[in-house]
């Protein structure tokens, strides 16, 4: 588009015209390299610098030197945007969604039930009736709020924003049917949507664990070394869990590669199963 | 009975003001954010705090850790912390005292006003008071394990209420049962969860979550 706009010594049109085919066909190939990233992004989870290496090695032997140069920068630069955008995009969104549910709808709903109650002792007229409505209806809005807790939970748990990995961590092991400790060792807080990626790992980890292994006890540590978040979720079941099989784990999978991040299943039958998650992130 | 009220959404906040004026509560002031509520908690000394878990300036767990840190400098003072979820791991931290004098309810309980009221003057009394839904999540567990499971489910039902922290006259009206029937069923089950018996009402919910949660 730079060059585009640039109209050389005689600024007409006709140089501009003249200028166009040789520069389209860079950015043609820019724009078409840029295509297939995205696509191998948004089809096998993002290993964005892998693809900006092939690129790059596609660019050098179809393109002049020069070009190539060129080529290889609006591509780093564009995909790189591209990535980024859409990760923050993401948890922005996630983030903005999860404060508007709690205040806004659970507000509301919370302020609908006290005026209900306050409505209770004005009506007068046919009382029973009246009366037997409005407790339904102050049924509804706490069931009403029951599934937006459900909802809220699954899009972005409070106790994560709230308190972080950590305390997220040993709250799923609370919460886990299955007895399960946690060894945390995390400094501080990590960036929000790796943060986020781990907990879904953990918590797919822990439900497996529950579910479909019948393990007795199951262990966490989570600790944060060498510019990298590795989490160890082992327990005593069965074994023989087939990563490739369960839509479970491939989903969490493609989370973490956003990141360069990658899981590990080691599960023998007779067990143990371990599940190894690593992310590189500064802290 | 002077409360301190930190809430940062107006609507709840002049909502629970004004249902607490009409059942006689007297609201010495009502805070937004954690700063505000760590000084009034100081200053005013309520005979019982409302505190929503989340607060500005960051919405995070100011609230809670406004409360904790209150509790520290005044040993007991009583808190009633609100939130629209709840975490064993938060109600753990707010019971680690022992010292009584807390609650943990979600906000909708705000809905059902004697309920709320109620375990206001419980926890202003040095009671305590557990959400249903924490008492569900610590009973998930356990429920089939020996002890537990050996309970009729009429003592389980008992059990369930006392760990609310509720009285036994409470818990008789909610069952249509008789005081002694409370009591007797309290007896059996303090015996098959092998602790020691109490007549203290704070101790006996204490002992019960104590136990559900190791």
């Amino acid at each position: 588009m730079v060059a585009i706009m640039r109209p050389g010594h005689h600024g007409s049109m006709e140089s501009v015209l003249n200028v166009r085919p040789r520069q389209f066909g860079a950015l043609g190939w820019a724009a078409l390299f840029l295509a297939v990233m995205c696509l191998c992004f948004v089809c096998w989870g993002a290993r964005p610098w892998t693809w900006i290496a092939v690129s790059a090695a596609a660019a050098v032997t179809l393109l002049t030197p020069a070009v190539a140069a060129d080529l290889l920068a609006v591509a780093l630069l564009g995909f790189a945007s591209y990535a980024f955008a859409l990760i923050g995009r993401n948890e922005t969104l996630l983030r903005r969604i999860e404060r508007d549910l709690h205040d806004g709808a659970q507000a509301r709903l919370i302020a609908l039930g006290i005026s209900l109650r306050a409505t209770e002792g004005l009506i007068r007229t046919n009382p029973d009736a009246a009366v037997a409505l409005v407790a339904e209806s102050r049924e509804n809005s706490a069931r009403a709020l029951t599934e937006l807790r459900a909802l809220v939970r699954g899009i972005h748990p409070p106790v994560l924003a709230e308190r972080g990995l950590g305390d997220a961590i040993r709250a799923l092991a609370l919460d886990c049917p299955v007895p399960a400790t946690a060894e945390v060792d995390l400094p501080g807080r990590l960036p929000a949507p790796v943060e986020a990626a781990a907990y879904f790992a953990v918590a797919e980890a822990l439900a497996n664990a529950a579910k479909h292994a019948e393990a007795r006890s199951v262990h966490i540590r989570a600790t944060h070394a060498a510019g990298a978040l590795r989490i160890e979720v082992s327990d005593d079941g069965a074994g023989g869990a087939d990563p490739s099989r369960g839509t479970g784990l491939r989903g969490v999978e493609r989370r973490l590669g956003t990141f360069d991040g990658v899981l590990a299943v080691s599960s023998p039958p007779g067990g143990p199963t371990i599940v190894v998650i690593e992310v590189p992130c500064g802290s | 009975m002077r409360v301190v009220i930190a809430e940062d959404q107006f609507l709840l906040r002049e909502g629970m003001a004004s249902l607490l004026k009409e059942h006689g509560f007297d609201v010495a002031e009502a805070v937004g954010d954690g700063p505000s509520l760590l000084r009034a908690l100081t200053s005013q000394r309520p005979d019982v705090a409302i505190v929503d878990v989340r607060l500005p300036p960051a919405y995070t767990d100011e609230g809670l850790r406004a409360a904790l840190e209150a509790r520290r400098q005044v040993p007991g003072l009583p808190v009633l912390i609100l939130s629209t979820h709840v975490e064993r791991l938060y109600a753990r931290e707010l019971l680690a005292d022992q010292a009584g004098g807390v609650g943990y309810l979600l906000k909708d309980r705000v809905f059902t006003d004697e309920q709320f009221t109620d375990a206001l003057r419980t926890v202003a009394r040095g009671g305590t008071v557990m959400d249903p839904e924490v008492v569900a999540k610590l009973l998930a567990r356990r429920s089939g394990q020996p002890p537990v499971a050996r309970l009729t489910d009429r003592e389980r039902q008992v059990l369930e209420l006392m760990a609310e922290g509720r009285s036994n006259s409470a818990i008789g009206q909610r069952l249509v049962i008789t005081g002694k029937a409370v009591s007797k069923h309290c007896t059996s089950i303090f015996a098959k969860l092998d602790l020691p018996p109490s007549d203290d009402d704070n101790r006996r919910v204490l002992a019960v979550l104590t136990y559900l949660d190791s």
